[in-house]
């Protein structure tokens, strides 16, 4: 009865019914939402147990496999469910405040929609559902991006829907000559018979399938939609984008590359691809006046950091891909949420605008700071656990290439330390512009509901840094579903 | 330079493609028949056509495979269509309002008895579309879209008449919990979501197929509310 | 002329998919862009179902009068392509919607012109 595909079955009845129940009262609407996810986390964390041992795979309709379309709820599935679901509680509680105008209800439809989305893409184990969930993913994502209305914001939501449908297409040609060639859908068939095929079909498949997926994950020269999307989007929106919805991209690339294809000259490639994208990502973020754009290049930057600690391929490797999956997310919320506030206050997204906001605004900028400082990788917070497993992974490597490429990674972390640094300079050590401060010297804080949320997920990054085992007694099982293709078809297919 | 740009991008993704095709065969030859225990390879459509009438119940194939067999796809699909009117109903929500219609004129006397006349016709036969989809080509999908054809006459013919948008708020949304609710009792049932609960029947009887029909009726409402309310908000309503 | 005539099918439905990705790339009209978009979709969907097609069969529909024994196309890639064509109208619809908001903003739906965001 409690089985995984609750997880997306529930929040997708409660966005149906939800233009049901703003009949009954307006305001029931903005708790859907945090209802929804509350329910999420609470049944990922109780599988992820259960899981850890041995992925629960959930047959729909009970047709036998591979027949049906069957949902693998693995160690890595359950984690990245449990993760989506804590940052989406957190973005619904400061969404509940802070998005008034508009249609709301209209809103909370499609947030839902959007991580019901991403929890699908992470639980299933077909490749056509794959891309469905994907779809539903992009499509919400794409409204929600022009939700506000203005100039910007529609101009980057016509970008982003014209590269991500581009992508979408070439996507479903790779999975049609996939089907073409093998006869069936199940990833895990398919993983089971990949080497009984010629090779260049398979490579043509291959490259469409990055290559569709790789837009929404922005990988290098996929990524023109993200800085205006990203920096369009109404902030709790930018949060979820950076912070679930690239990570999630990744994950279908990831799954694509080492369950079913499993090739060794892949990874390299990928390695590379990822460095490129940190370099290119944190250079230009270091040239940005206006903190959400910068905010967004960061996030390039860091996709290519974990792209790059995917491609070691290791366990240790892929543990420390995770674990950046996971502090980056928590982080860029974070960091997202609570410039938002700010710019509510300021009502500018200049970096200038952000002078002295440690006396005006005390809490949110200290979670800005200890966000900033969790991404740099500065030791008490997850950021360091997660980018110390990396450099470790990398020496457990033999090759000396793989030793050059952190060396450049680093650089990109040096690139990083330096922009958000000047940054919290400027909250803590500029003075306030003039009329900002009331009698006694205090600003005016953001509302507690917002604050709350960007709070918990603070304190979620100071307790993970200070406890990594907390994580990392999963994310060791997570990796080792990832990388063993022998193992995933055993548990799919039975042996 | 762009447009030499674009023009090496397409060079290289057709050599790309158009020499992969080779190795996707066409038009495969129908081999004998062996239950999937003792084939190397499991081949879906070769499956299907010969299990899926005793397991499901429906005649139409093509329908046993979208409701029944990949059910969750068609859940998957119809939330992609109720995104996309939800989205387009919250990207046109603050657009400045013309008044509907201020510099059109009015359909002429032929074309609105005309309209008028087929209206009920055209919701007939989407009907008989949707209600059919286990027995006959169609199904939900395309009995919808009919149905919303007849909706988009109803816009463009009949002059003034606008659809009642609370009537397709209500209609979609109560359609899609039906979907999700059968599936639920699906698995509370019999442990599995989607579970055909209901008696297969015999076939090429209308009432056979488990829930295949509900399902279907149940996405034919929801897909006809959600493309007239898409037709009616592209087309300047107010509100 | 025989190896032309079993890739012919192939050979349409790229055709088809190419010619939307030049109108995606080279035209400036946003409205000829979603429209490239809606050929894109329509190509792919037509290599889905030729992907199925086996030689000699009939539509996957069983009835009466016919005997159970036929030859039957492959009905899966049908299903795919129902589930991708819905995908795809509600794809061009959104695009639509934007375009609209975007010519209220801009006056004008050239994309060359619809630059303010800068690097």
């Amino acid at each position: 009865m409690v089985s995984p595909i609750l997880l997306i079955v529930v929040p997708l009845g409660l966005a149906f019914a939800v233009p049901l129940l703003e009949r009954i009262s307006k305001k029931l609407v903005g708790y859907v939402p945090v209802l929804a996810m509350a329910f999420n986390l609470v049944l990922s964390v109780v599988l992820l147990r259960r899981a850890v041992s041995e992925p629960i795979i959930v047959h729909t309709g009970s047709w036998q496999p591979p027949f049906s379309i069957h949902l693998v709820a693995g160690p890595l599935g359950l984690l990245l469910a449990a993760l989506i679901a804590l940052i989406g509680l957190g973005v619904a509680v400061y969404a509940m405040s802070t998005i008034r105008e508009g249609a709301t209800r209209l809103y909370h439809v499609l947030y839902i929609l959007l991580l019901t989305g991403a929890t699908g893409i992470v639980l299933t184990g077909d490749l056509f559902n794959l891309f469905v969930f994907f779809e539903i993913l992009c499509i919400s994502s794409y409204a929600l991006v022009a939700y506000r209305g203005d100039r910007a914001g529609i101009e980057s939501a016509t970008k982003y829907l014209i590269q991500g449908a581009i992508g979408s297409s070439l996507a479903l040609i790779g999975i049609g000559i996939l089907y073409g060639m093998f006869g069936t859908l199940s990833m895990a068939d398919i993983a089971q018979h990949i080497h009984s095929v010629a090779p260049f079909g398979l490579f043509m498949a291959l490259a469409l399938l990055i290559t569709g997926f790789g837009v929404e994950a922005a990988i290098f020269p996929l990524n023109a939609w993200l800085p205006d999307a990203h920096s369009s989007a109404p902030s709790p929106i930018s949060a979820i984008l950076s912070g679930i919805a690239i990570k999630v991209g990744i994950y279908a690339v990831a799954r694509i590359i080492f369950t079913l294809y499993g090739l060794e000259t892949v990874f390299l490639f990928v390695a590379v691809l990822g460095l490129l994208t940190l370099l290119i990502g944190e250079m230009s973020a270091f040239s940005q006046n206006n903190i959400k754009r910068l905010l967004a290049y960061s996030s390039i930057g860091q996709v290519g950091l974990i792209l790059f600690a995917l491609g070691i391929a290791s366990v240790t490797g892929v543990t420390g891909a995770l674990f950046l999956v996971v502090s980056h997310g928590l982080a860029k919320s974070v960091l997202f949420l609570s410039v938002g506030v700010m710019i509510t206050r300021t009502g500018s997204a200049e970096i200038s605008s952000l002078d002295g906001m440690g006396k005006r605004m005390p809490l949110s900028a200290l979670c800005f700071t200890i966000g900033a400082f969790s991404l740099i990788g500065l030791p008490p917070f997850v950021g360091f656990a997660a980018k110390f497993t990396v450099v470790r992974a990398v020496f457990e490597q033999t090759s000396t290439l793989f030793t050059v490429l952190i060396g450049v990674a680093l650089l990109g972390t040096v690139v990083e330390a330096a922009y958000f640094f000047r940054i919290v300079q400027r909250l803590y050590f500029k003075p306030p512009p003039e009329g900002s401060l009331d009698h006694a010297g205090r600003g005016q804080e953001a509302p507690l509901s917002a604050l709350i949320p960007i709070g918990i997920l603070t304190v979620v990054i100071i307790v993970a840094g200070v406890y990594p085992g907390l994580f990392s007694s999963f994310l060791e099982p997570a990796a080792t579903d990832l990388l063993d293709k022998a193992v995933y078809i055993r548990h799919v297919l039975g042996g | 330079m762009r447009k030499l740009i674009s023009l090496v991008v397409l060079l290289v993704i057709v050599t790309g493609i158009g020499v992969s095709l080779v190795v996707t065969p066409f038009g495969a030859e129908e081999a004998e028949w062996e239950p999937p225990s003792r084939r190397e390879r499991v081949n879906f459509g070769r499956y299907y056509v010969h299990e899926g009438l005793e397991e499901t119940g429906a005649t139409n194939i093509v329908t046993s495979v979208v409701v029944g067999y990949r059910g969750l796809d068609t859940l998957g699909e119809v939330t992609v269509l109720f995104i996309a009117a939800t989205g387009l109903a919250a990207v046109l929500h603050a657009a400045a309002k013309k008044p509907v219609g201020s510099d059109r004129k009015p359909a002429s006397l032929v074309v609105f008895t005309g309209c008028r006349f087929l209206f009920p016709l055209i919701l007939l036969f989407g009907t008989y579309v949707f209600v059919h989809g286990h027995l006959t080509p169609g199904g939900g999908f395309q009995g919808g879209a009919v149905v919303a054809s007849a909706f988009l006459l109803v816009i463009l013919g009949c002059r003034g008449r606008r659809l009642n948008e609370e009537t397709l708020s209500l209609a979609e949304s109560l359609s899609g919990l039906v979907f999700v609710v059968a599936g639920l009792i699906g698995l509370v049932v019999g442990g599995a979501f989607l579970l055909d609960f209901l008696p297969r029947g015999t076939p090429y009887l209308l009432f056979s197929a488990g829930i295949i029909p509900i399902i279907y009726i149940a996405i034919a409402f929801k897909v006809g509310s959600e493309l007239g309310a898409i037709i009616d908000k592209l087309s300047g309503s107010p509100g | 002329m025989t190896f032309l005539y079993d890739y012919v099918h192939y050979a349409g439905c790229f055709a088809l998919v190419l010619i939307g990705l030049y109108a995606v790339l080279v035209k400036t009209n946003l409205i000829k862009v979603i429209i490239g978009i809606g050929l894109i979709d329509t190509g792919v969907n037509l290599f889905l179902v030729t992907t199925g097609y086996i030689r000699a069969g009939t539509a996957p529909i069983f009835s009466e009068a016919a005997a159970q024994g036929e030859t039957m196309v492959d009905p899966v890639p049908q299903a795919l392509v129902l589930t991708a064509i819905v995908i795809g109208v509600s794809v061009l619809a959104l695009a639509l919607s934007l375009a609209i908001r975007l010519y209220r903003h801009y006056g004008t739906l050239d994309l060359r012109k619809i630059k303010e965001l800068k690097w």
